[in-house]
This record gives structure tokens, C-alpha cells and sequence, in this order.
């Protein structure tokens, strides 16, 4: 495979691809200095809070026209620099401004009242929307036109000092993009455009990733941590620790923070029996659930069952315990059942927690009312819920319980990795590949299998434990059927097999909800046809474990071929 | 002995209902190997077509259900299979050749997206909806047992459509090209059978029946909600499986056998009519263990 475009299927829009990006871009600049609205909206200036405040004008001008100008300048440099694999890169910026431009229309339509609102309306003029549409639109066109080519390829090496430069560099942009990305527009219904904002930063931020990992970077990248794996670990978990000290150091983002993290740490063990060992899980959230279950009734709490008080510690190992037993009986049918089969059970396993822990099966879940008072954590006489100080810095409510969860979700991070590249892993992934020619090649499978259900169980039952403490009240409501598909989607969405995957998948889908309060309506819906767009669209997910990407790929390029051989017949 | 007949009727009731879905999942299955969770809620949908439909006719159509009711099945039906075939056409048949899991999660994005859909644009649909009363009234009472007239209606038509279908699917030409595409795709391709059509055919004859068995919930219970696509969805799937999945036969049987375990199950087991449900799921689970194949089915072929 070469990195030059030559090998790119060539389109009608071939002769186009330049002018098309040239024009896209100069457009895209242009409507970041157009005005965007006729009036003032009626919450407040649009967009009220800026993420960066780009110049003062009478339009309103404000952070969103910071991103649409820098993605045309963008997309001019990409236009006429050297570029590899150019249609890739304009594209994805062209995406990027369309995005942008779509979500802020959007919002200025509906909000402001109609399409007057984002051309001309009582003698002013507003076309800034508008035009950035259209510049979106003609350089995702130009990205076809130059072709679509095979994602860059960097050969160059670096030396170690120079790598951990440039991981440390990444690791930090990236810290900050997650601060930004939480407090862009502000703490919940604060702001009325809070929603907005989020998602025009999201078009942004999706437009730039999607150039760098057009160039081949992220791929370089990840090769790079690939290689230095400790050290990106230790960086990782301390630019994540470090995120108290952000904006994002408050009391409502450390939360949200630690409730990502929780679901992140369950989709890692999930990404355990669905991404190495390919068994499809449907009721895994019910495995979090027990744990929880068991962590209340074992914490003290007034409706607990048991009259015993273990400290957290115990009580989270037989969470854990528990939930690991439950796992290995749910996962033994994979003895008989395979493929489809097999989630179905598992869904009726869920299910039926589910059923059961609403009619407060032996009295331990306390039913519809739930397990409210499951006391906070406290080490050394600090509760984890209060805000503590270390000599003169003061850090937010909830710091602790965030850097548990840190903690919590490095611990499962290093089990999945340790146990992916182990004997163990191996076989998983053996089995999911092809289950005959695995026990053909002497893996016990059965026993495998099984396994893989036991110890994605105890993680989820691990995550449950702390969950119970962090959230105070434990409701068989939290277990339901659609966040065992929201789990799964988190694993999906990131990537089957990959470890930052499945925690960016995680905190995409949480945090989601928490920034689209405005459309706490439509969210359900919105994340349906997400499932549908991302299987249709990009079914390995947005970081794909690279053993599983090489997969795809020769599949994909087998399927092309199969066409060209039917195209060529007709 | 008078508690147990009744729950005996009440079992066969449901259990028509439950066939009449659990036909449209085996038909699937049988043809794509996809589970299309969705098609629940092509049975919600459709019951909420249903009411649209009875909603907009004019007052004095309202009154008379001769006209009424028959109107309902067209609207659910149509609301049904345009729902179905969309979701054929931009959701499934894009995925034709994806890895397996694919269109699985597909399938649960669009029916977590056509339940939200009903929730939120469809007036008032956040609780339950009453149905309109354009049923036959009144009870068939035979000794003790009451059977209502809708339920005979109910179980009525899902035992004649089934016949009606299974007569269809081994007669007719379309039939043998179903059946030839269940059996090996490519070879039916080369006998000239157009895989898409056979295809959505299927998903329409699932909707279809599914359209019915929308109307006939709304008037069975007289009160739908969006939970009861979901929920009656895994009882047919249930029934689909233990029938043996491409099975029209074993789906009916199948589904018969489901309603029974959850009318006697609610009756006569601890914990009563709170873990009916469960009981089903641990049928469920029994019959993948130990016989994956169903009653009817053949033992699953290993595909290379």
C-alpha cells in the first residue's frame, strides 16, 4: 500500500477536487466573519457564553466563528499543502464546518424563530450559516474529488526522549479537550445554549480528529504509546488526575466525571466478554447491579438486609465475589448456546434481575423504593462527598470519589491489557475469530468462555460496589435493559478489543445526556439512531483495536473487490 | 378446576397474540438470520397507527365499528409495513454483509429509536392510551370459562393467518423463492430469485401480521402503551425459538406454549403474576441449553 493518492477510486467530482476545497475554504472563512444572526435572541445574546471570545462586532460574533475560521484556514492549507492522503483531510474538515454551521443554523432557526432568523429578516442581513453550510458541503465534495484514499502512513521513527515529548504534548491537548469539552457552555440548564455550544465544540473537535487521523497521526500515535506503554499509562492517569485542577474542577463536572468513570470501568470488563472473547452480552449491567446490591446491604445503609457492616474495601471483594458467580452461571450456557443464541440468554438473564430485584426478591432490594442512605466513603476521617484541602489548595466536593474512580478504571485497564496480550487473551481472541478451529488447536474452549463471563462480572461488580457508595441509593432502576445497551454501545462506539475505546465510548455516551439537557426529549431517540449510524457507517468503532482494524479492512477490500469483478461481468 | 380452565383460555389468548408476532421473527430469522428486535415495535407502532386512524375518522364513522374497526387494521397495517420496509431498506439491507454483530445492535438502535419516536410524537403517548371500543362486546361463555369476543376474534384470525401463510409459503411461487433464499442465498441468486424482494416481502408479511396483532392488543387490553412492543416482542422471540426459528408451525406451537406458562405460571407459581415473566425467560433459557433447535427446528447448520 502506497501513502500516494494514486491508488484512490476517481469520481465524476475528480476534476473538481481542487477549486472545490479552494472554494470551501475561502467560504468558510468568509462566513466566520458574516454575520450569523438578524436580532438578538431572546435568552440572551446567541450564543451567550463563548468557549474563546474571537473579536467584538455588532453580530454577536463568539467562539463558534473561532472554529468555522480555523477550519477554512484549514482547509485551504490542506488544499494546496502536501498533504497525505488529501481527500481524507478535506473531507473531514469539510465535515467538521458543516457540522459546525448545521448545529449553531439549527439552533438560530428553532430558537429564534425560522429561517428569517439565519438569512434576512426586517432589513438585516444574516448569511453566515448559511454560507458555512455551503463551504462544508463543497469541501466534503472536494474530499471525493481528490479521492479517498488509504489513511496516511507515518515511517519515521523518533527517538525515545522525543516520543515521551510527544506523547506528553498529546496526553496534555488531550486533557484539555476533555476540560473544554466538559465546560463548554457552562454547567447544565445555566446557560440556554449550553446544548448548542456542546454540540457545535463536538462538529469541531469531530472535523480536526478526523483530519489528524486522515494524516495518519492518530494511528502513528497510537503506535508510539503502543510501543512506550507504561509510560503512557502513568501520563494518561496523571493528566487525569490533574483534571480537578482544569476548569472542570468543580463540584457538578467532578461528579458527572466519576459517574463516566464508573461506566467506563463496567465497559472495559464488558469489552473483556464482548471485544476479546466475541460473546455478545446483552444483560451486563445487571453483573453492576449485584455488585451495588451487595455493597448496600453490606454498608450499613437503613433498609439493608444484612445486619452487618463490612468496610468498603471487603464489601467491594465480595461484590465483586458475587457478581463473578453470577457471571460464570450466566456464561455457562455458552457451553451450548452460540452467536445469536447466546444473547438472547443473556437478555433473559437480564431480564430476569431485573424482574426480580423490582419485586424485592428475599427482601435484599427493597423493591421499588429502593436502598436510599448508603453512608460516602471516608478514609482517615475524609468523607469522599466533601470538598478537602491540601495546604492552601482547595479541592472541590467529590475529588475523592474522582480519584477512586481514576484509580478504579487504571486497575481495570491494566487487568484488560495485562489479560489481552496474556496466554488467556490469546485464546479469547481466538475463539471469537473462529470457535471450531480454536479447540481444534487445543483451547479449552468451554472453560474459556466461561471465564471471560466470570471476570467481566467481577469488574462490573467491582464498578456496582462503588457506585452504590457514590450515588448513596441503589434502585434495581439504575439496571435496566436499555443500559446494558448503553454500555454496550459505549464498547461499540469506541471500539471492540481497545482499551481507551471503550472509556471514550463511556464518556461520550454519559456525558451526552448531561450537555443535551435541552433535549432530554429527544436524547433516547438521538441515541437510537446513533446505534443505527455508527453500524452503518463506522462499525469498528472510533479508536479500533488494531488487530481487529486489519480485520475490517482486508474484509472491506474483499468486498470492493467482489464488486469490481460484478461491475466488470455487467 | 374453574380457575385453571379459565387461565387455560386466557393462556391460548395470549398466545395467539404472541404467534401472530413470533411469525414475524422466525420469517426473518429464517431468511437473514437477524434477530430484528425491532419488529416488537413494528407491533407497537402499528397499534398506535391503529388509533391514529380511529382518532381521525369523522364522528359519525366513529360510532359505527362495522366500518370502524376494519379501517383500524388497514391504518396499523399500512403504519406497520412502511415502518418495516424503511427499516428494511436504510437500516438492515446496508448491513448485508457487515460481521454479524452488526445488524444486531442495528436492531436494537431502531427499536430503541421507534419507541422513543412514539413516545415523543405521538400526542399523550407518555401513559397508557385507551382504545377505542369498536370490538365485539360481550363474552362466549362455555361452563365457567369467559371468553370474550375479541379474544375469540383474536384467536381467530391468528390461527388463519398462519394457515394462510404457511399455505402461501409452500405453494405459491414467491413461497418456493423464500424458501430457496432461507436455504442457500447464492444458489437461489443464480436460480434468478431477486434476494431483495424475497427480502422485503418478508419484512412486509411480518409487518402485516404484526399490524393485526397491534389492532387486536389495543382491543384484547383495551389500553396500549409503548412498553408493550418490547415487552411482547421477547415473549415471541421466546415463542419463535422454542418453536425452532424459520418454522411457521413450530412459531404458532411455540407461541401457544408461551401464553399457556404465562397465564398458569402467574396462577399457580410462587411469587404469582409478578414473575410470570421470569418463568418465560427461564423456558427460554432451558430450551437454548438443551435444545437449541426448538421443537420444529433442524439442528443449526455450521456455516463456513
Amino acid at each position: 500500500m502506497s501513502t500516494v493518492d494514486t491508488s484512490a477510486k476517481r469520481s465524476a467530482l475528480a476534476p473538481l477536487g481542487k477549486p472545490f476545497a479552494a472554494a470551501g475554504g475561502v467560504l468558510g472563512i468568509v462566513a466566520a466573519l458574516l454575520p450569523w444572526v438578524t436580532f438578538s435572541l431572546n435568552d440572551g445574546n446567541w450564543p451567550d457564553k463563548a468557549t474563546l471570545q474571537f473579536f467584538d462586532a455588532p453580530f454577536l460574533v463568539t467562539g463558534f466563528r473561532w472554529h468555522v475560521l480555523l477550519l477554512g484556514v484549514l482547509i485551504l492549507v490542506a488544499a494546496f499543502a502536501p498533504v497525505p492522503s488529501k481527500g481524507r483531510v478535506v473531507r473531514a474538515l469539510g465535515w467538521g464546518l458543516a457540522l459546525v454551521s448545521f448545529v449553531n443554523a439549527a439552533y438560530i432557526t428553532v430558537k429564534g424563530g425560522g429561517l428569517g432568523a439565519i438569512t434576512a429578516l426586517d432589513g438585516a442581513t444574516a448569511f453566515g450559516a448559511v454560507v458555512g453550510l455551503v463551504a462544508g458541503v463543497l469541501a466534503i465534495l472536494a474530499g471525493y474529488g481528490i479521492g479517498i484514499g488509504p489513511v496516511g502512513e507515518w515511517k519515521f521513527k523518533v527517538s525515545t526522549p522525543v516520543a515521551y515529548l510527544v506523547l506528553l504534548v498529546s496526553f496534555g491537548a488531550v486533557l484539555y479537550a476533555v476540560a473544554a469539552m466538559l465546560t463548554t457552555g457552562g454547567v447544565g440548564s445555566a446557560n440556554p445554549y449550553a446544548g448548542a455550544i456542546f454540540l457545535s465544540f463536538l462538529g469541531f473537535a469531530a472535523g480536526v480528529l478526523g483530519a489528524l487521523s486522515g494524516v495518519g497521526f492518530v494511528r502513528w500515535l497510537s503506535a508510539l504509546s503502543e510501543q512506550h506503554r507504561v509510560f503512557s499509562v502513568i501520563v494518561l492517569a496523571a493528566c487525569a488526575l490533574l483534571l480537578p485542577f482544569t476548569e472542570a474542577g468543580n463540584e457538578y463536572w467532578m461528579t458527572v466525571a466519576a459517574n463516566i468513570g464508573i461506566y467506563a470501568a463496567t465497559a472495559i470488563g464488558l469489552n473483556i466478554v464482548v471485544g476479546l472473547a466475541g460473546l455478545l452480552d446483552l444483560g451486563y449491567v445487571a453483573f453492576m447491579g449485584i455488585g451495588a446490591l451487595v455493597a448496600a446491604n453490606f454498608s450499613g445503609a437503613a433498609t439493608a438486609h444484612f445486619g452487618i457492616t463490612l468496610p468498603f474495601p471487603i464489601a467491594a471483594v465480595i461484590a465483586a465475589v458475587v457478581a463473578g458467580i453470577f457471571g460464570a452461571i450466566v456464561g455457562s450456557p455458552t457451553l451450548r448456546v452460540r452467536g445469536d443464541y447466546l444473547a438472547i440468554v443473556t437478555l433473559a438473564f437480564g431480564e430476569i434481575f431485573t424482574r426480580s430485584a423490582q419485586n424485592d426478591i428475599g427482601g435484599i432490594t427493597n423493591g421499588s423504593n429502593a436502598i436510599p442512605g448508603v453512608p460516602a466513603l471516608s478514609l482517615f476521617g475524609a468523607e469522599f462527598n466533601k470538598s478537602i484541602s491540601i495546604g492552601a489548595v482547595k479541592l472541590p466536593a467529590g475529588v475523592l470519589y474522582y480519584v477512586l474512580i481514576v484509580l478504579l478504571v487504571a486497575a481495570t485497564m491494566a487487568v484488560f491489557a495485562n489479560l489481552k496480550f496474556s496466554r488467556i487473551g490469546r485464546a479469547w481472541i481466538a475463539i471469537r475469530e473462529d470457535e471450531d478451529a480454536a479447540r481444534a488447536m487445543g483451547i479449552r474452549t468451554g472453560k474459556m468462555k466461561i471465564l471471560a463471563f466470570l471476570i467481566g462480572a467481577m469488574l462490573a461488580g467491582l464498578a456496582g460496589a462503588v457506585f452504590a457508595h457514590k450515588n448513596g441509593t441503589v434502585s434495581y432502576e439504575s439496571f435496566k435493559f436499555l443500559e446494558s445497551v448503553t454500555l454496550l454501545a459505549a464498547v461499540i462506539l469506541g471500539g471492540m478489543g481497545s482499551i481507551p475505546g471503550a472509556v471514550l465510548g463511556a464518556a461520550l455516551l454519559f456525558v451526552l445526556p448531561e450537555k443535551l439537557r435541552d433535549f432530554e426529549d429527544y436524547r433516547l431517540m438521538i441515541f437510537g439512531l446513533a446505534l443505527i449510524l455508527i453500524m452503518r457507517f463506522r462499525p469498528v468503532g472510533l479508536i479500533p483495536d488494531a488487530h481487529r482494524r486489519a480485520e475490517m479492512i482486508e474484509r472491506a477490500d474483499e468486498n470492493a473487490e467482489e464488486a469490481h469483478v460484478e461491475a466488470k461481468k455487467a | 378446576m374453574s380457575v385453571l380452565l379459565q387461565q387455560l383460555a386466557n393462556g391460548v389468548i395470549q398466545g395467539a397474540l404472541i404467534a401472530l408476532i413470533a411469525l414475524g421473527y422466525t420469517m426473518v430469522y429464517g431468511i437473514i438470520q437477524l434477530i430484528n428486535f425491532a419488529h416488537g415495535e413494528v407491533f407497537m407502532v402499528a397499534s398506535y397507527g391503529g388509533l391514529a386512524t380511529f382518532t381521525l375518522l369523522p364522528d359519525d364513522l366513529k360510532k359505527s365499528p362495522a366500518v370502524a374497526l376494519p379501517l383500524m387494521f388497514v391504518g396499523g397495517i399500512v403504519v406497520a409495513v412502511v415502518v418495516a420496509v424503511i427499516m428494511e431498506r436504510f437500516a438492515y439491507r446496508p448491513l448485508r454483509n457487515a460481521p454479524r454483530l452488526a445488524p444486531l445492535i442495528t436492531a436494537l438502535g431502531v427499536s430503541v429509536f421507534l419507541q422513543e419516536a412514539v413516545r415523543v410524537f405521538y400526542p399523550n403517548a407518555k401513559s397508557n392510551l385507551p382504545y377505542p371500543k369498536v370490538f365485539p362486546e360481550g363474552n362466549l361463555t362455555i361452563g365457567s370459562v369467559n371468553i370474550s369476543w375479541t379474544g375469540v376474534l383474536l384467536v381467530v384470525l391468528s390461527v388463519g393467518l398462519a394457515i394462510i401463510l404457511q399455505t402461501y409459503i409452500n405453494r405459491s411461487r414467491m413461497g418456493r423463492a423464500m424458501r430457496a433464499t432461507a436455504q442457500d442465498p447464492d444458489t437461489a441468486k443464480l436460480m434468478g430469485v431477486n434476494p431483495d424482494r424475497v427480502i422485503v416481502l418478508t419484512f412486509i408479511i411480518g409487518a402485516v401480521l404484526a399490524g393485526v396483532a397491534g389492532i387486536m392488543f389495543g382491543g384484547y387490553l383495551n389500553n396500549i402503551n409503548i412498553d408493550m412492543g418490547f415487552q411482547n416482542g421477547i415473549f415471541a422471540f421466546t415463542a419463535a425459538v422454542l418453536g425452532g426459528v424459520g418454522s411457521i408451525r413450530g412459531a404458532v406451537i411455540g407461541a401457544f406454549i408461551i401464553g399457556l406458562i404465562k397465564t398458569v405460571a402467574g396462577q399457580y407459581m410462587p411469587g404469582g403474576t409478578q414473575y410470570d415473566y421470569v418463568w418465560i425467560f427461564v423456558v427460554l433459557i432451558l430450551v437454548l441449553v438443551f435444545r437449541p433447535q426448538g421443537l420444529f427446528g433442524e439442528p443449526e447448520r455450521v456455516r463456513a
